[in-house]
């Protein structure tokens, strides 16, 4: 379908990219991203894909919005207490673009509902805040070959890795084994400033919209680690491990 | 010399560099001791860019990079 003279305007900041184009946002209007976790990552991510104009964007999480949510969450409001995250996202989300249609699952992920939550995606953004979710989305997105993004944060810390089936290593190459979540570092406890999950969050976005228009370099093979404290964004390079229970060949 | 070089939570207290000389450590594992890092505090352990384990072997030269897991969203 040709672009709209009000989509025209929407878009105009991006159309005039040569690396976006008509052609590059009609590939993001007929796009799906779904994005897990609608919290301090889930939050600008979504913002952003949607005002990009990301046609379809589905959302997964079980929670409610709660009071402490809000010093990061930027994706809901005061008024939206108590309120299920992914309604008080679709509300938002469709209001900042009409162009986008939410798909809202308010639900846990498990190993049983999981692969055909990913099935109709073209990418994933892993944003979730449990080490379980991130293995559960990584070892789903390696046997269904999906591309994802993962990121993280604590206190003024963040990192992000991108996996593309084939071309790198997935979350498991890079973190073999799930720490113990009793004696892992908790953002619960250590806490985060609410800006670096909207730094990494929006990064996540970046990396969603490049892939769907072919553009740049994402993070495959190479791990992100942003330091907010002093501004450092330090780029390591890992290496695929070929004994990997996700990915390796063996 | 060996750098160590500390990702994240890790260079709480620690900075982001150290350098060590070759005769203090023999192996990863030497390092964590040395900075007062337990295990499960380490996600990630590099030797010149390669996953390695704490009982892994460290020579003079070698760049030896820790990250902590990381799981907030
Ligand atoms: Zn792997």
């Amino acid at each position: 379908m040709p672009l709209s003279e009000n989509q025209k305007q929407r878009y105009a900041r991006q159309l005039c990219m040569p690396e976006i184009d008509i052609t590059g946002q009609e590939k993001l209007l007929s796009s799906k991203v779904l994005i897990i976790g609608a919290g301090g990552l889930g939050s600008p991510a979504a913002l952003y894909l949607a005002a990009a104009g990301v046609g379809t964007i589905g959302l997964a999480d079980g929670d409610k919005v709660d009071l402490s949510n809000l010093q990061r969450q930027i994706l809901h409001s005061t008024e939206k207490l108590g309120v299920k995250k992914v309604d008080s996202a679709a509300e938002q989300l469709e209001s900042l673009n009409p162009d986008v249609h939410v798909i809202p699952y308010p639900r846990v992920l498990t190993e049983e509902n999981i692969s055909d939550l990913i099935a109709d995606y073209d990418f994933v953004l892993e944003c979730t805040d449990s080490f379980e979710a991130k293995y559960l989305i990584n070892d789903a997105c390696v046997r269904a070959k999906k591309p994802f993004c993962h990121g993280a944060v604590i206190r003024f810390f963040g990192q992000m890795l991108t996996y593309v089936p084939e071309a790198g290593p997935c979350y498991r190459c890079a973190f073999r084994h799930a720490p113990d979540e009793e004696k892992a570092p908790d953002a619960k406890k250590l806490g985060v400033i609410g800006a670096v999950p909207g730094v990494i969050g929006c990064l996540q976005a970046l990396e969603a919209i490049k892939y769907l228009t072919g553009t740049g370099e994402l993070l495959v093979g190479r791990f992100l680690s942003f330091d907010g404290r002093t501004m450092d964004f330090e780029i390591i390079e890992l290496p695929r491990d070929p004994d990997c229970p996700a990915c390796g060949k063996t | 010399m060996i750098e160590v070089r500390f990702f994240a939570t890790l260079r709480e207290g620690r900075g982001k560099v150290a350098q060590l000389s070759a005769e203090e450590v023999s192996c990863g594992g030497d390092i964590l001791r040395r900075f007062s890092i337990q295990q499960e505090e380490v996600a990630i352990l590099l030797i010149n860019g390669f996953h390695s384990k704490p009982e892994d072997p460290i020579k003079d030269g070698d760049i030896v990079a820790l990250f902590p897991p990381v799981g907030g969203g």
